[in-house]
């Protein structure tokens, strides 16, 4: 597996931004810290209350029944909602609207696969803010763009469209375009559903690489089997903090059957 | 040599030179645009435009302004009405839609029947190239290039914005003036289209190229090329051609687009309807030998 390490020093780019993961000596500038974060949709409130603290180089599980606001945390993160109360502290600083260190992969079924657009041409939109007014791609974008081609193994297929590739190389396509824009913290809703177990087993092993090299990921799971396979932490949500921490210590059958409400339902 | 004398009739008239050469203009635009209108999924919303600003057009000739300036008056009213209907009400888009289009449509008729001095009905209704006057010509030209200008140098975003507008959002791109941006596009190239087709049929210039477009491409630049070429095209020939049918320019212009279309939709290479039904021929002929996928 070509690993995307070279991405965080590229030959412009910003070596402050680069992220040790575990054991670093400056943890707080690799934090994310969400506090009392709450969310409502007009009348409906969707999360209250939630806290967690995480860094980089970590795999992030966020576990709960449909409607607990995974999604809804997702978008939170990402600068997509704007929360009711709560802040967002990621590297000590109060997120209040997008940031480019943080990239958000939307579910497969909210993609327009017939978008007239290839491979590389998803890829390269991770650019755009870093274009200038006339969005002329330099060198040194074209770049960028190559390894993160290359580091989800996608250059034999940069010039196919998008819907001609299978679910594992789509995920792989939306990877490669957090990677172009050079994001620290990857928010995935649902990567593995409709995956078959291949492109399951590869993208797995895919997200345990982007986290050893320093990133954070946080991902909507459903399938509680794989959790321990994939995950270091685990966030159960149902609209609160059920539990967070190690999948060891926070992923336990008493804190799954309160977020799921029955031990029945904890199966899926 | 008398077929060539009789097929070059048109170009002895200055007013059918103009009109060939506006109405090709009108096509380009329409045809760029509607690469982004189509894929946006705005194809209902250009049809309502186009009928939103027939009472703004006939208050403009009323009161002697420029057309261009009550029709972009209206459509941007329009607009806000649906905005403001939809957020405060549980209707579906396509309900909101179609009651604030006709409502409009229907306070130009008005207005037009009550006043008799003002502008001709059928001009607004079904456009007349052929006798477009100098100041509603100007302002074809100045709308042309200014949306040209504007799709030229942020065609990127904008095809971000279409694509996933979350994405565009989560990338720091403005997208509530990305969205305004196109509106405003979209309503002054209803306006400059509406002298070359009519209110009626200003949807298909806004459509149709775009349509066939994505059945020919997979990559969007080249959609982009492609249905101006084909929006320019059309509207070049179906305005040559109506002298021969005598008038009805946007009929024949629209008529023309229809016909690329059914060509499109039944030959197009690859996203064609034949080679689509060659593609499952094949994949159920060569057993379960399907793709592999990893």
């Amino acid at each position: 597996m070509t690993t995307a390490t070279t991405l965080d020093n590229p030959p412009h780019g910003h070596p402050d931004h680069v992220c040790w993961g575990g054991g670093a000596a400056n943890h707080t500038q690799h934090r994310l810290d969400v506090r009392g974060l709450t969310v409502s949709y007009r009348e409906v409130r969707a999360l209250e209350g939630v806290d967690f603290s995480t860094e980089c180089g970590r795999c992030v599980a966020l576990i709960g029944p449909n409607g607990a606001g995974k999604s809804t945390l997702l978008k939170s993160l990402v600068g997509i909602l704007t929360p009711e109360a709560g802040t967002i502290l990621w590297r000590g600083a109060a997120l209040t609207s997008a940031h480019r260190e943080l990239a958000y992969l939307p579910q497969r079924g909210e993609v327009d696969w017939q978008f007239p657009i290839t491979v590389r041409g998803l890829v390269e939109m991770g650019r755009y803010p870093n274009l200038g007014w006339w969005r002329s791609f330099q060198k040194h974008d074209r770049e960028i763009v190559d390894r993160a081609l290359a580091a989800m193994q996608l250059e034999d297929l940069a010039d196919r469209q998008i819907s001609a590739l299978s679910g594992g190389q789509q995920q792989r396509t939306f990877l490669a375009r957090a990677l172009a824009q050079e994001a620290h913290v990857l928010l995935l809703d649902e990567p593995f559903t409709g995956l078959d177990q291949p492109a399951e087993e590869a993208l797995r092993r895919l997200l345990r690489d982007l986290a050893a090299e320093g990133r954070l990921i946080i991902a909507s799971h459903h399938d509680l089997e794989t959790v321990p396979l994939i995950f270091d932490e685990v966030l159960l949500l149902r609209r609160r903090t059920i539990g967070f921490g190690t999948v060891q210590d926070a992923f336990t059958p008493e804190a799954i059957a309160a977020t799921y409400g029955t031990p029945a339902l904890a199966q899926p | 040599m008398g077929m060539w004398h009789d097929l070059l009739v048109p170009l002895q008239y200055d007013y059918m030179v103009r009109a060939v050469v506006v109405s090709g203009l009108i096509g380009v635009v329409c045809g760029f645009l509607s690469a982004f209108v189509t894929l946006k999924g705005w194809s209902l919303l250009g049809d309502a435009l186009s009928h939103a600003v027939v009472p703004g057009v006939a208050l403009a000739g009323l009161l002697g302004w420029p057309l261009a300036a009550g029709a972009f008056l209206t459509g941007v009213l329009a607009t806000g009405a649906m905005a403001l209907i939809k957020v405060k009400s549980r209707l579906r888009e396509d309900a909101v839609m179609g009651i604030v289009f006709t409502t409009f449509f229907a306070a130009g008729l008005l207005i037009i029947s009550l006043t008799p001095g003002g502008v001709d009905r059928k001009t607004i209704i079904f456009g007349n190239i052929l006798a477009i006057a100098d100041r509603e010509l100007l302002q074809v030209v100045v709308i042309a290039v200014v949306t040209l200008v504007v799709l030229g140098c942020k065609w990127r975003d904008l095809m971000l914005f279409c694509f996933d507008a979350t994405q565009a959002r989560t990338l720091g791109l403005p997208v509530v003036v990305l969205h305004g941006l196109l509106l405003v596009l979209m309503s002054a190239t209803v306006v400059a289209a509406l002298q070359a087709v009519g209110a009626v049929l200003v949807v298909a210039m806004l459509v149709t190229p775009g349509a066939a477009a994505h059945l020919l491409t997979d990559r969007f630049g080249r959609m982009m090329w492609v249905a101006a070429g084909l929006g320019g095209g059309c509207a070049l020939v179906g305005a040559y051609a109506s002298y021969f049918f005598d008038g009805a320019t946007g009929g024949c212009i629209v008529t023309l687009q229809a016909l690329v279309f059914g060509v499109v939709f039944l030959w197009a290479p690859r996203h064609g309807w034949l080679a689509e039904r060659r593609r499952a021929r094949g994949r159920s002929g060569s057993g379960k030998a399907q793709e592999v996928r990893l």
